[in-house]
């Protein structure tokens, strides 16, 4: 599996580090049902067959953070953005 | 004939000690020849949140070269700029002992900065069979078609971390974390022994 990091180039999926779901929002702490939020952010998580966008780590390159579009069937990636930079990946 | 046989090029030598210099491997014109005996002044630059361009733009004057916010090696007389990363670059000089003052005057807030001077050692690796032995241990495409004179990647090779471009033709840099200088030296005996490689090093720390 490679991942086409927006600065290395396409690199092994070796060097890099996974995190999970890139789709979840920190909840607002000070909201009315907070805990309930927290629980669901921190432990609930979608298995979806097909289009993900998840987090990865660039530790043995550029050592930024990813976003990446993977497909979970076929391990197809579709694109890759620097998390710092608002948007889909593309 | 070679010092070192090619049956076993590293026997005898312990894990934990560097490879002394020699020849080894096939006799004959060695095809790699690797050195560590350049000891340049290195520090990082990472520039602050929205000053990528403009520390790229001040190194590339300072340096004469032309330095861009991307994988690059900017290679001048004196001094290299290589792009690590999105605002990041390891600056290698030659000539100032004082590296990371004069890149804290020349860039101010502009970025962070870190003395590297012991932190990698720095192997120069030549001649035309470099790539084949780098292929070895290498996760991305180094083909000398591929990755041209300038082009810069901080990657894996052999499982060990390294940052490396190419300098010219047949020229190549990797610098490697200080501690890990017997591992990657055995990495390049072993996978080296076949073209013949030539080994210099020995030179003492700078203390
Ligand atoms: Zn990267």
């Amino acid at each position: 599996m490679r991942i086409p990091c927006p600065y290395c180039g396409e690199r092994d999926a070796h060097e890099f580090a996974y995190l999970g779901d890139a789709t979840l929002t920190r909840p607002d702490p000070a909201a009315a049902e907070a805990e309930q939020a927290f629980h669901d952010y921190v432990y609930l998580r979608d298995n979806p067959a097909g289009a993900h966008e998840e987090w990865w780590y660039h530790a043995n390159g550029c050592r930024q953070w990813l976003r990446v579009a993977r497909d979970t069937r076929t391990h197809a990636i579709s694109g890759a953005v620097a998390a710092r930079v608002a948007g889909e990946p593309a | 004939m070679a010092d070192h046989s090619s049956h076993d090029p590293l026997a005898g030598i312990p894990f934990d000690r560097v490879p002394p210099s020699g020849a080894y491997g096939a006799g004959g014109a060695a095809g790699v020849t690797v050195a560590t005996t350049d000891t340049p002044f290195i520090a990082l630059v990472v520039a602050r949140n929205g000053f990528a361009a403009s520390v790229a733009g001040r190194l590339g004057r300072a340096f004469g070269v032309e330095v861009a916010d991307q994988a690059r090696a900017a290679i001048g007389a004196a001094s290299t700029v290589v792009g690590t990363g999105p605002g990041r670059f390891l600056v290698l000089s030659k000539t100032e002992p004082d590296l990371a003052g004069t890149l804290r005057a020349l860039l101010g807030v502009e970025a962070a900065i870190t003395e590297q001077d012991d932190a990698y050692v720095t192997f120069d690796l030549a001649g035309d069979k470099v790539p084949d032995l780098i292929a070895k241990g290498a996760l991305i495409d180094l083909d000398p078609r591929v990755f041209l004179p300038g082009h810069a990647a901080t990657t894996v090779i052999a499982h060990i971390g390294v940052t490396l471009w190419r300098v010219h033709e047949s020229g190549w840099r990797l610098l490697v974390a200080r501690s890990l200088e017997a591992s990657f030296t055995r990495f390049l005996v072993a996978s080296g022994a076949e073209f013949g490689l030539r080994l210099e090093n020995g030179t003492a720390g700078r203390g």
